[in-house]
């Protein structure tokens, strides 16, 4: 399915809910778990505030903030037609205003309102009072990555693999957590990473992957690095774990236990399966090394999740999604376990579901890494 | 100016006391007290995206999930962020509030907390509804409650001399930047390859972070990165704006291999000097604007600064209302003054300054380098 076949479905989906307009929400704050109409309705990822209006007819009015970027959303959408606006709000409002006929409010479907700043979505919601959440309709509909998602998709797996070779490469005692960090962002933006979400931290016990902070690498530290560049507004990302210095046995020994378990999802991943049973397929692993207490909160929420910024379908891997596995769905697969004689561990790889199973997009699976540089 | 929001915040964000020491954030919330009595408690909002009141009162710049400051008037602040229990590690060197807990703590702790005649809230429109809904009705159950944002926008204004450092250190930080992307220029590279020359300069001149737009057109417009671009652009213009410390600097460098500046250059940095010698305390900014429109003649204002010639600058990139420039120029403000020209649709200009209004005029940040590139 191409960007244009996949307008086409949500426009039947329109018709079957009697819908003639769906308005899209975003404000321009994109976040890896953060769904986005606006995208999925016109493809642009905008600076500010903006909104795609679908007609049922298949045309697409894209509304976009700053005023100034209207040449780059005409450029990156000549299906639709753009209007560069300073103040969504109240452009909308123009839109929807007295001579809107308000007998027709319920025929419009609205998505992405619940995510917005109150600052916007109130007045947007009274607007559009009667209007109907539709942020199923679209989502549903954008389940499954278009031909162009998959494609940049893999090209954000590339970079992110380039970024991690990096990483193996620069990573030293003295240098901090946020150095580390600014400089594989910034490299990987000169492969093409438009965004990246990067979760960086070290030291010799994680109880999570965090935020990275001032904080000094030191020998012996554990690595824990969420590599999550975008390419053309799609992420992928990868888990890795990084020592500096020689691995300690039991750390290299209970690596493999995080591995092997993301084999085992991975291998349950396939068209017609539950979502939950990839989740289940990778706890057992653990659960039979009596880690099973490890296997729930606070440890451990989900063993993966959807990859926007469109949509975030087909959401978390986790063992209340029943989410019923299909052809070019595409999502992480993350043990990311804590383990009580290693601390956190971090192990992942992108996926993507063809008619055999789960394609792993890198060219090389997690293994635990050593940071080199600066060895003795 | 508005850019692209990271999805993540990256660079080093900790709290370094001696560049803003904690007596001055305890300074800023007594200011805010000062002006409402009655207040017995504030909840402070903070996303990723927007953060400039929280990171006024905390420090806290929320690099993933949001965060809520509780502060008292009697009793110990509180800082709530939205991130899993287990992260909040990385949260606390970020801010000087020591009683740091997860954001699944707050209502909890708003509900038990001593609520007196009055409840401010702070950054509420950034609030997503649901949130703000709870909030409003949990602290509206004992006391009034007051969206007390504009007052602080108001308070946060006049800077203090820790204010002012940190904003001559990204001044400074956009110059190396600038330096480092003429020499990129110079040497031929392509556009990203600039861009990235002055953004690696920034990181390494020790920014919190970088945001970008760039020129392919002779600057009748700006972009921000989407994918590399290889060709080379001689004049470049470009956006570059720097945080250090919390607080932003921006510029609109322009560069090129040529010797001579054109007119349309020349006459957008008269226009830059007419402006910057008029302006002083009590200065309409309206008046500031006309004379920049009469002194860019016969050329036309940039569409990128035609509606937003002068921003405060400080804790927030972001546009209206935030930055808004208000009636006239006061003293102890800083502003970053933008004169845009364009040559019909052939070629653009944009040139700014960064100032601090003192009683007789304004004096400039300096990065360090000459004007033109």
């Amino acid at each position: 399915m191409n960007f244009q076949e996949r307008l086409a479905d949500i426009c039947r989906r329109m018709q079957d809910e009697k819908l003639a307009l769906l308005v899209g929400l975003h404000d321009g704050a994109h976040f890896i778990e953060k769904p986005n109409p606006v995208m999925v309705l016109s493809g642009f990822k905008s600076i500010g505030a903006a909104a795609a209006l679908l007609f049922s007819d298949g045309s697409c009015t894209l509304i976009v903030t700053p005023r100034w970027d209207a040449g780059r959303a005409a450029e990156l959408c000549p299906q639709a037609r753009v209007v560069a606006v300073d103040d969504l709000v109240a452009a909308l409002r123009v839109f929807f205003g007295d001579d809107f006929p308000r007998d027709t409010i319920s025929e419009i479907g609205i998505a992405g309102l619940s995510l917005l700043p109150s600052g916007i979505a109130s007045p947007i919601s009274a607007a559009l009072a009667g209007a109907r959440a539709a942020d199923k309709l679209i989502f549903d509909a954008a389940r499954t990555k278009t031909v162009e998602e998959i494609a940049f998709a893999r090209e954000a797996a590339r970079i992110a693999e380039l970024g991690y070779a990096r990483l193996l490469q620069i990573a030293a005692p003295g240098m901090t957590e946020d150095a580390l960090a600014v400089d594989l962002k910034g490299y990987m933006k000169t492969l093409g990473a438009e965004d990246n979400f990067l979760l960086l931290c070290a030291g010799p016990h994680n109880r999570a992957v965090q935020p990275s902070t001032g904080r000094k690498l030191e020998r012996g530290d554990i690595i824990l690095a969420e590599i999550t560049p975008s390419y053309r507004g799609q992420l992928t990302q990868i888990c890795r774990t990084v020592v500096i210095g020689d691995p300690p046995e039991e750390l290299a020994r209970k690596y493999a236990l995080v591995v092997e378990a993301m084999r085992h999802g991975i291998a349950a991943a396939r068209p017609g399966v539950a979502m939950a049973e990839v989740c289940r397929a990778i706890n057992a692993v653990l659960e039979a090394q009596g880690y099973g207490e490890y296997c729930h909160p606070p440890h451990i929420r989900r063993r993966g999740h959807g990859l926007g910024f469109a949509s975030v379908r087909p959401g978390d891997v986790s063992l209340d999604n029943a989410t019923v596995l299909e052809p070019d769905m595409l999502f992480m697969i993350h043990p990311n376990q804590y383990l009580p004689e290693t601390g956190y561990l971090l192990c992942g790889e992108p996926v993507v579901i063809t008619a055999r199973g789960a394609e792993v997009l890198t060219a090389e699976q997690s293994s635990l890494g050593i940071a080199g540089r600066w060895k003795d | 100016m508005l850019t692209p929001h990271p999805t993540l915040l990256i660079g080093p964000s900790d709290w370094q006391a001696e560049r803003m020491p904690r007596q001055e954030f305890t300074r800023r919330i007594d200011a805010l007290w000062a002006r409402d009595p009655q207040a017995e408690r504030a909840v402070v909002f903070g996303s990723s995206r927007h953060h400039a009141e929280l990171a006024y009162f905390s420090n806290l710049i929320p690099k993933l999930g949001p965060a809520l400051a509780l502060l008292s008037r009697s009793g110990e602040h509180r800082l709530f962020v939205g991130d899993s229990a287990n992260m909040l590690g990385a949260a606390r060197p970020l801010t000087w509030i020591e009683n740091v807990a997860s954001m699944q703590d707050a209502m909890a702790a708003l509900a038990a907390g001593k609520a007196g005649p009055r409840s401010l809230m702070v950054g509420a429109d950034y609030m997503p509804l649901a949130l703000r809904r709870a909030i409003t009705e949990v602290l509206g159950k004992d006391a009034s409650v007051q969206d007390a944002t504009a007052h602080v926008w108001s308070q946060m204004r006049r800077k203090s001399r820790y204010e002012l450092n940190a904003i001559d250190a990204a001044v400074k930080a956009t110059g190396a930047a600038r330096k480092a992307m003429r020499e990129a220029l110079m040497s031929g590279a392509g556009v990203t390859d600039v861009m990235s020359a002055g953004e690696r300069a920034a990181g390494d001149a020790g920014a919190q972070d970088v945001r970008t737009l760039f020129s392919l057109d002779g600057g009748r417009t700006l972009r921000p990165f989407f994918v590399p671009v290889r060709q080379e652009a001689d004049p470049l213009l470009a956006y570059l704006a720097i945080r250090r410390f919390n607080y932003w600097a921006e510029c609109f460098p322009l560069f090129t291999t040529r010797r001579e500046s054109t007119p349309l250059q020349e006459k957008a940095w008269d226009a830059m000097g007419s402006a910057l010698s008029a302006i002083k305390p009590g200065v309409g900014t309206s008046e500031i604007g006309q004379l920049i429109a009469a002194a860019i003649h016969p050329y036309q204002a940039h569409p990128i600064t035609a509606h937003a010639f002068a921003q405060h600058m400080g804790l927030a990139l972001e546009d209206s209302p935030h930055a808004d420039i208000g009636a006239a120029f006061e003293e102890g403000e800083v502003y970053s003054l933008r004169v845009g020209a364009m040559e019909g649709s052939s070629a653009g200009m944009i040139c700014s300054r960064m100032f601090i209004v003192q009683a007789d005029g304004i004096v400039a940040f300096d990065d360090g380098l000459p004007e033109l590139q």
